[in-house]
């Protein structure tokens, strides 16, 4: 890709490595962008977290970790399991299931304010209810693959 | 012609209603959007033929929209962003125990938006396909620039948006340069032990699913899951008071906010609250009674709802024409025609004549279900709102997950890919980056790769993205023009912060 001499606009495409070639020019435009939203975006906002005015994302603001972190370990679980329980019936969809079941029940406990005995067993009977109904319709009326 | 009508059978408009009622569903729960009812749906469409899934897909886009006002005029909530203006009005209405009043007027004027906004889409989208179907590479490398300049100027800052834009063609660079694009086959930007999960690179639903599914619930679990509706009481308010009188005097408001939204519609990642706050204030500006608006006058309900609905017309007309969709929503259907076997693009209404007129169909269908829905039975469908979130945010991961999964025939990857882009959308929300462009980009980037490169490789010189024809200078015109605007509107908006700062 290095410019020929007849014109300062010209252009030839090396095949073997074309496919480096537009990620290349996409890297220069990141970059520039980069700095100058570093210049114009985050340099007035960080003189404005130093001046107490604003509080940093994610770092400086307020979190209900319980919750969030809880979200991240159940959501990354349940993937993970749901793929393991799988390999133990293969092309049944019971991992899917399985998994669901106890995912969609924990999951609702979890984001529950205050757990009265209604409250817990609605939430039994949807994560039962939803997921075996997602099951039917999927695997069985539609035969879309699950895990 | 009669082909099309034998398609149209009982299953066709029962999974058009369907859509529609879900879509009303999504919208009308706060924080859930009409992307999300489309994108948590899209395995109901795996199995469904062509024309079915574009019945279903397309209620969900028009139930989705509308059920934004549901929240918007009982609980002052917007249901989706682009319900926003409804609340100005809608909520001082239902206060006054005109709640179903209220909700009657934003019906009609969504039922009119959207019947208008098809029109357009009916009678421009072919001419607009016509006219770009002779368009080289280089013209297409050029639309798809100033697709991306036009989603930057429209977003809160455009170098943030145009920096989002840029993550977003990277992202989709990952993967190989397709050898059936013209590539070489060779893989880039990725460690040699990614290959095998991200040879093809990261697959477009799964992505959209995450960003838009998964880092919304991440987002609620951070704020804590409030239900802070829990022990509010609806106020449907009593029965009657609509009479179509109401719109006495208002066609002009209706038809002007109508063609707003499609106009705003059409611009390429522009999200809704931009129609329905334009229409909103343009009312207010042209209007000769506005005195009373924002103080619950059923005008600014027209103006609101009218624009917000016809958005759907206005942001097909890109997709279908061009293949560049126009809004978030768009895009996620982008990728539910890619999985049904449809090239979206100029080519799309010439070659598939019968499911264009299927479409048109589908998409009039599930303006008038909603209409009906909506003006019949939003008594029972007001309940919703206060469905509580710990059950249906676990229900809304799994219906991710079975997306994902399913979506090329079983591959656990795409199920992470839903985790990774989660995270990642909502740390992009975080630290202030716009998640439109970023879609928008990732969308195109490998289109925009391709044009670029072949457009280079045949010409051999850069000047010829200015020398092909009239066309490449009117669209760099266009792209000059929209950067401006947004360099303009900018300082504008910093002079007017900096007086109310000296004020």
């Amino acid at each position: 890709m290095e410019a020929s001499s007849n014109s300062p606009l010209s252009v030839s495409i090396d095949f073997e490595t074309s496919h480096l070639f537009f990620p290349h020019i996409i890297h220069w435009v990141l970059a520039v962008l980069f700095v100058l939203v570093l210049l114009f975006r985050v340099a007035p906002f960080l003189a404005a977290v130093k001046r107490g005015e604003k509080a940093l994302p994610i770092l400086g603001e307020s979190r209900d970790n319980f919750r969030f972190f809880g979200t991240l370990v159940l959501i990354v679980a349940y993937f993970y399991l749901m793929s393991v329980v799988g390999n133990f019936f293969p092309y049944t969809g019971y991992g899917f299931l399985i998994t669901s079941v106890v995912f969609l029940f924990l999951m609702s406990l979890m984001y529950m304010h205050t757990r009265t005995r209604r409250k817990v067993v609605t939430a039994a009977i949807n994560a039962v209810v939803a997921p075996t109904l997602a099951w039917v319709i999927f695997a069985k009326v539609f035969y879309i693959t699950l895990p | 012609m009669m082909d099309i009508l034998s398609q149209l059978d009982f299953t066709f408009f029962l999974l058009a209603s369907i859509g529609t009622l879900i879509g009303i569903i999504f919208g009308a729960i706060p924080g859930m959007t009409a992307t999300m009812a489309v994108a948590v749906c899209l395995p109901l469409t795996y199995a469904l033929g062509l024309e079915h899934g574009l019945s279903l897909l397309l209620g969900l886009y028009v139930g989705g929209i509308s059920g934004g006002m549901v929240p918007a005029v009982l609980l002052n909530i917007p249901g989706t962003p682009s319900s926003i203006t409804t609340t100005f009005d809608g909520y001082p209405m239902a206060q006054k125990g005109e709640g179903e009043r209220a909700l009657r007027v934003c019906v009609v004027a969504s039922l009119v938006g959207g019947l208008i906004s098809a029109a357009v889409l009916f009678l421009f989208a072919p001419l607009l396909a016509e006219f770009s179907i002779k368009f080289s590479y280089v013209e297409k490398f050029l639309i798809i620039l100033l697709a991306l300049t036009v989603i930057a100027s429209m977003s809160n800052n455009m170098l943030v948006g145009i920096f989002s834009g840029a993550i977003g063609v990277w992202l989709s660079l990952i993967g190989t340069y397709s050898l059936s694009d013209g590539g070489n086959g060779n893989t880039r930007l990725m460690f040699d032990f990614m290959e095998p999960y991200l040879f093809e690179g990261f697959s477009l639903l799964p992505v959209l699913i995450g960003i838009f599914g998964i880092s919304t619930i991440l987002l609620e679990a951070e704020s804590g899951v409030k239900s802070s509706l829990t022990g509010q009481k609806i106020k449907i308010g009593k029965e009657g008071g609509f009479s179509l009188s109401i719109f006495k005097g208002r066609l002009t408001n209706l038809v002007r906010s109508s063609f707003i939204g499609t106009f705003v519609g059409m611009l390429p990642g522009v999200g809704g609250s931009a129609a329905s706050v334009l229409a909103y204030t343009q009312e207010k500006n042209l209007s000769r009674d506005s005195s009373e608006m924002g103080k619950g006058a059923p005008q600014g309900l027209i103006a609101s709802e009218s624009a917000n609905n016809a958005l759907t017309g206005g942001a097909l007309i890109p997709l279908l024409s061009l293949g560049i969709p126009g809004d978030s929503t768009t895009a996620v259907l982008i990728g539910a025609f890619t999985l049904q076997g449809i090239q979206v693009g100029p080519l799309f209404i010439p070659e598939n004549t019968d499911t264009w007129y299927i479409m048109m169909v589908a998409l009039v269908a599930a303006n008038i279900v909603m209409f009906l829905l909506m003006f019949y039975a939003i008594k029972y469908i007001a309940r919703v709102v206060l469905v509580p979130k710990y059950l249906l945010y676990p229900l809304i991961v799994m219906m991710c997950v079975v997306g994902a999964y399913a979506i090329n025939y079983g591959i656990m990857f795409d199920v992470w890919t839903l985790m990774i882009f989660g995270v990642l959308g909502y740390l992009v929300q975080k630290v202030g980056l716009e998640v439109a462009p970023l879609i928008i980009g990732f969308i195109l980037g490998s289109s925009a790769e391709v044009y670029f490169v072949k457009s280079l490789e045949s010409f051999g010189t850069l000047s010829i993205f200015f020398t092909k024809s009239p066309i490449a200078v009117v669209l760099w015109g266009l792209i000059a023009a929209s950067v401006i605007f947004s360099i303009v509107m900018g300082l504008k908006s910093r002079t007017r912060r900096q007086l109310e700062m000296s004020q």
